[in-house]
């Protein structure tokens, strides 16, 4: 694995924990509860960041890239199924705005941008057959990279479980499920 | 069951990182497919275009 190759693939992955952290702030500080098919947004970017992970502990792989393409290529087509939800003008929206565009549409942005990056990366074979001695600077931000990417991960296993319970989301979810009284039928997907 | 995509990918992650690569790559096709049901379940209302 070339040199390059592995810091641009932690530079990645450090910009797709950014993402994952940026959704948690926006529902913790600003308490912007995420709707079911956001959380599935978030699944999609632990999706795609899963293959740069891999290229991070295996080292560089087409599958890796594949693996990111087609996990960023799900979140993309969901997050592009709820743009075309408000897309009419008048039907409203989702959440805070940022920049002027809503979370979904920074979403299938970023997607795209995951789909385009995987691509170029996948033009230099030469990361494919080096075996570089890496220095120890290159060990520590993948290391972190990977490490955040799955407290991510179990992060929202927490969170989705704390929103939604054992079973779906409601579709505008109005607080954490896991602080209603019949918790034990929340947990259990039933209705009380 | 919203939650379970999390949970495969990050069981995956840690079967990446015990060195079980081939696992940790089932544990993703798991959870994508998961992910993907999931989608079909929620994504239920017609859309109101006129493509």
């Amino acid at each position: 694995m070339t040199n390059l190759s592995r810091l641009l693939n932690a530079l990645g992955l450090v910009a797709i924990d950014t993402v994952l952290v940026l959704a948690f702030t926006d529902q913790l500080w600003f308490r912007d509860l995420p709707c079911p098919i956001c959380i599935l947004q978030r699944a999609g970017f632990i999706a795609a960041g899963f293959g740069v992970a891999l290229n991070l502990m295996f080292g560089p792989r087409p599958s890796h890239y594949g693996l990111a393409i087609l996990g960023a290529v799900a979140g993309g087509v969901i997050s592009t199924r709820q743009i075309l939800e408000h897309i009419v003008p008048g039907s409203g929206s989702y959440g805070n705005a940022i920049f002027g565009l809503h979370l979904y549409t920074w979403a299938l942005l970023l997607f795209a941008l995951i789909v385009l990056g995987s691509a170029i990366m996948l033009l230099f074979e030469r990361q494919f057959a080096a075996t570089d001695v890496l220095p120890s600077r290159l060990k520590v931000l993948p290391v972190l990279a990977v490490s955040l990417l799955a407290a991510l991960a179990l992060g929202n296993v927490v969170s989705t479980l704390a929103i939604c319970g054992a079973g779906l989301c409601p579709d505008n979810p109005a607080g954490y499920m896991i602080f209603n009284d019949n918790l034990s039928l929340t947990l259990l997907g039933e209705t009380p | 069951m919203m939650s379970l995509p999390f949970l495969l990918f990050a069981c995956g992650l840690a079967a990446a990182w015990t060195s079980r690569r081939r696992a940790a790559m089932g544990f993703w096709i798991a959870g994508v497919l998961v992910l993907l049901a999931l989608f079909r379940f929620h994504a239920t209302d017609v859309l109101t275009l006129g493509l």
